[in-house]
């Protein structure tokens, strides 16, 4: 596997051009270090009024970066709204935030937004889609509904985010499936264990280990599986140590007769009383060495401890509020989520020894967020009321550029947000998806062959995320959609097109219905000569509703 | 500095995509400067693969077939069961009864009848026949036809790069890394046209091409705004979309344009069906389509449904085979009919057989392949592979070998790691005449 990685010689010479890290890939190196200067120097004080905006303003200062102009009131609570909570704002929600006087409105607004149900679901759909977008095994997959309902659970309550990766980590028992006809009841109390039951089998200890590093922490260690990490610096050593806190941990299917047939109902999680994890041997996979338990920073775990006392110790490693990694892992995915940009990109991807946008503002807001107990609500608060949140949307100079928080990254909606988007404005779409544990059952309704098609890794930088033309065909052309945009029964267009005799009146509605906004004078103009060279008014303004429904601006948060 | 100059072919979904990322994970200064080549020979290289036209037929039998009640036959034997062998126009090959029209077809098909491997579960080892990669948490590998996509589609192409028909079951593996622009354009029945490729009645071509006109006119000023990059994009995807939808070429997908007697040649059944669009796809440039088949995982009553699900697949295939010969484009499409693994020997107490890695068989042909001929045996009980064991990256070579691809060329998977094609094997160069 070695010398696949052809970028190793490059990126040792540049590393060492670079000066401030040890040349890798030889078998003396050093590993990279664990700890990260602007933590150590960080206030672990709460974060206080306005010292976001204070951060980012002096380095936003010292790079002479003028920032762009705080957002209109309807621009924001379209962004507000499917940030925290994966919806639309209706035309009252906006006319009415837009001509409310009180100061303090859009706290107030964030506010209530936090405490919402619609907050909780759309997390849950966020960090299911997080720690689902690498599962390809069907059962696995089928799982991720106990995992939703556990999810929607915690962030109904708020539960502190170290809490929620310890009892991922130390999950145990398991969770029903079945692949064929009939659904499952949806277990949320043990939603949990679906983090590591989601890989099954004798490769599931690698992938296991590989998430937990690049999910909780935002470091990449899966390369090393197989090699030294060829600029990273990690060593194969490291990552099948790592992997011994997973050494006793087994999964196995649980059978049940089901018509009189002996089927898989379940799976379950189990502990095996010895057996240590093998590093297969370089030249002869079969030929391994035994790694004992030991985190990244070199931390180890007493000897011939139990499956239950090692993942512990792995959680108390991982979930520590001294641990730089955790801690900024969640901050800057929530930071990127939120802004389009994050310090660092790929979001989990952070180090060590990456390059990160503005460190010490991350290292701040992540001090602050651990000394929050990992308040997660506290934290969206704090970057919700930020000036660098409430700024408008501006052009990099080119595309992919980091705007330096300057302004607004526009990104792509998530699936779960673009339906939620599509029913807003047209209406219930017939029967939902399915929810038990049947993945088939999704194919056939529209709502599941819709979220099927857009949906995408939540990881993925977002100049990487990319539509496809089946995804533009569903908008185009799909005959359930097409039949709720005509105007006609009592869809939204034929209400529209009654209630306001007007084609500027009409216009305006259909506009603030789908873009959460006015239409611009120029829009205005273009749409109305569309619609007056057009014979049958119905049929302009279907066009018109269809124009927008396919615009780039539906399908963007801005 | 020297290290720069790398000969690697680095692309990834479209062509050069992650250029920028790759500059930053380099690091800032040297890589900056301009020495990183870029447009390298492989570009002009594969403009030459494409004009070959090559393209990949995959007759994907999921659940995995009997090799004893297909193409490996073992009459008279315990583990043979009641299955009889039938000869073919090859004089020493025979098949299992029940596959006529291929076994008539035989001078152009090469069976390997060693085919092994250690995956069992049907997930993983669909993942593993579609990809040539086990499945792993840290990397989604794109299946075989997104590959064949990227390397023999032509730009512009109206139709997309990699058709699956009928695989709605089979949802393992897309184009991973690769991104959408390769993913398998899903057909679920061949005699319908695709979801959401036909307009709605009531918006004839002129009022869909007013309706994108309309589109366009009204983003402007988003794009203005700042977020001229994401307009653009989505225009461009738009525009594909259009053309796909406007394309005289999506008439491919319209099997009402076969002669009646053409169709019944396939067989009325869904997998005969698909075969002819497969054929009808190939002849329009599209480089992979494939077909799926099943399900052939009969852990109970094997020898009949073996029979009832073998009736189909003999005609569309050997059918399949014959009109691409007819048409002339036989040598220039290679066709697998494989499933994701064997089934056991032994006949199991609900008169069925289990799965079976071990040793199993697959039938090829087209594309260069020499047929009539067979390519390892297995043992006389069948357990095991009695001569040349052929394993997934020697098949996986083959695939390449015959479509011209060059199996050690990397794509850049996740956090820029290249990740070859094929990784490691070698072809099956009796096969090649």
């Amino acid at each position: 596997m070695r010398q696949n990685c052809v970028l190793a010689l490059a990126a040792t010479t540049v590393i060492c051009f670079a000066g401030n890290l040890a040349r890798c890939g030889e078998k003396d190196d050093p590993a990279p270090l664990l700890n990260n200067d602007p933590w150590k120097n960080s206030s672990r004080s709460p974060l206080q009024a306005g010292e976001i905006d204070r951060l980012v303003a002096s380095e936003l200062s010292k790079r002479k970066i003028t920032p762009a102009a705080l957002t209109s009131d309807e621009q924001f609570i379209r962004r507000v709204m499917l940030d925290l909570t994966g919806k639309l704002p209706l035309p009252a929600d906006v006319t009415e935030f837009s001509a409310d006087k009180d100061k303090d409105k859009r706290t107030k607004l964030i506010d209530r937004l936090l405490a919402s149900d619609d907050y909780a679901k759309h997390w849950s759909q966020y960090w299911r889609d997080v720690f689902a977008a690498k599962v390809t095994d069907m059962r696995g997959r089928a799982i991720s509904v106990h995992f939703e309902a556990w999810l929607h659970d915690q962030f109904e309550k708020n539960k502190p985010w170290d809490e929620m990766s310890r009892e991922m980590l130390t999950a145990n028992g398991q969770l029903p499936v079945r692949l064929g006809r009939g659904e499952t009841e949806v277990d949320a109390k043990n939603g949990a264990a679906y983090f590591l039951l989601s890989y099954q089998g004798q490769d599931a200890i690698n992938d296991r280990t590989a998430e937990t590093s690049r999910i909780f922490l935002g470091i990449q260690i899966q390369c090393a599986q197989c090699h030294d990490h060829p600029f990273d610096g990690w060593k194969r050593e490291q990552f099948h140590e790592l992997a011994g806190f997973f050494a006793r941990l087994a999964d196995r299917p649980v059978f049940e007769m089901v018509n009189e047939r002996r089927q898989i109902v379940g799976v379950a999680l189990q502990s095996r009383p010895f057996g240590e994890h093998m590093m297969p041997g370089k030249d002869d996979p079969a030929k391994g060495t035994v790694k004992m338990p030991k985190f990244l920073d070199g931390k180890s775990v007493r000897g011939r401890s139990n499956d239950n006392e090692r993942r512990k110790s792995l959680a108390d490693y991982v979930a520590s509020k001294n641990n730089y990694w955790f801690s900024a892992a969640f901050v800057n995915r929530m930071w990127g989520e939120m802004m389009g940009q994050a310090f660092r990109q790929p979001i989990d991807d952070l180090g060590p020894g990456k390059e990160v946008t503005m460190p010490d503002v991350l290292a701040r807001v992540s001090a602050a967020f651990a000394s929050s107990n990992f308040d997660i609500k506290q934290l969206l608060l704090a970057i919700c009321t930020s000036d660098a949140y409430q700024r408008q949307i501006r052009p990099g100079e080119s595309a992919g550029d980091h705007l330096q928080f300057a302004g607004m990254a526009p990104t792509r909606l998530r699936s779960e947000s673009l339906w939620q988007s599509l029913v807003t404005v047209l209406g219930s779409m017939g029967p939902p998806a399915p929810m038990g544990g049947n993945p088939f059952g999704r194919r056939f309704s529209v709502e599941g062959q819709f979220k099927d098609e857009f949906n995408f890794d939540p990881s993925l930088p977002p100049d990487e995320i990319e539509s496809s033309i089946p995804q533009a065909l569903m908008l185009m052309n799909n005959p359930t959609i097409q039949q709720r945009l005509r105007a006609q029964g009592s869809n939204l267009l034929a209400r529209v097109l009654t209630a306001y005799p007007k084609d500027d009146e009409a216009l305006q509605m259909v506009y603030l219905r789908t873009l959460s906004r006015k239409p611009t004078d120029r829009e205005k103009e273009k749409a109305l000569k569309y619609i007056q060279n057009t014979s049958k008014r119905s049929e302009a303004f279907e066009d018109v509703l269809w124009a927008l429904l396919n615009s780039t601006e539906f399908q963007t948060r801005r | 500095m020297k290290s720069f100059a790398t000969e690697q072919v680095r692309t990834s979904a479209s062509g050069i995509v992650s250029r920028r990322t790759f500059v930053q994970s380099v690091a800032s200064g040297a890589a900056a400067a301009g020495v990183l080549g870029w447009k390298d020979a492989m570009t002009l290289h594969a403009a030459e693969l494409r004009k070959q036209g090559m393209s990949c037929i995959l007759l994907f039998m999921n659940g995995a077939p009997s090799q004893f009640e297909t193409f490996d036959p073992k009459p008279g034997t315990k583990n043979g069961g009641p299955t009889t062998a039938i000869s073919t126009a090859v004089s020493g090959i025979e098949l299992a009864a029940g596959w006529d029209n291929v076994a008539r077809q035989m001078k152009d098909i090469a069976l390997i009848r060693s085919m092994t491997n250690k995956e069992g579960a049907h997930p993983r080892a669909v993942y593993q026949l579609h990809t040539g990669y086990l499945p792993s948490g840290a990397i989604k590998h794109p299946a075989f036809g997104s590959i064949v996509g990227k390397e023999l589609g032509q730009a512009d192409f109206e139709l997309p790069y990699f058709v699956s028909v009928g695989g709605r079951f089979n949802n393992t593996a897309g184009s991973g890394f690769l991104g959408m622009k390769y993913a398998p354009f899903v057909v679920n029945d061949a005699n319908r046209l695709p979801s959401n490729a036909a307009l709605p009645g009531d918006v004839a071509k002129d009022r869909f091409a007013r309706r994108m006109e309309l589109m366009k006119d009204l983003e402007e000023d988003f794009a203005q705004s700042g977020a001229r990059k994401a307009v653009e994009d989505h225009q461009s995807i738009y525009r594909g979309a259009a053309n796909l939808v406007t394309s005289p070429n999506l008439k491919a997908f319209d099997l009402g344009q076969e002669k009646d007697s053409v169709r019944d040649r396939y067989g009325r059944s869904p997998f005969g069906q698909g075969c002819l669009l497969a054929r009808r796809l190939v002849e329009q440039g599209v480089t992979f389509i494939e077909v799926e088949h099943g399900n052939w995982d009969t852990h109970q009553d094997n020898f009949e449904r073996t029979k009832t699900l073998s009736a189909p697949a003999d005609k569309g295939f050997a059918a399949l085979v014959a009109d691409l010969k007819e048409r002339g484009l036989l040598e220039k499409t290679l066709i697998i009919w494989m499933g994701e693994f064997g089934r056991t020997p032994r006949i199991n107490g609900q008169n069925g057989r289990d799965h079976y890695p071990r040793v199993f068989s697959v039938a090829l042909a087209g594309g260069g392949i020499k047929g009539g001929q067979v390519i390892g045996a297995s043992s006389a009980d069948g357990s095991d592979v009695k001569s040349r064991p052929v394993t997934v990256p020697d098949l996986f070579c083959t695939f390449c070998q015959s479509l011209k691809i060059n199996p050690r060329k990397e794509n850049i998977g996740p956090l820029e790691r290249p990740i070859k094609i094929v990784d490691g094997g070698a072809p099956v160069k009796e096969l090649f005449s």
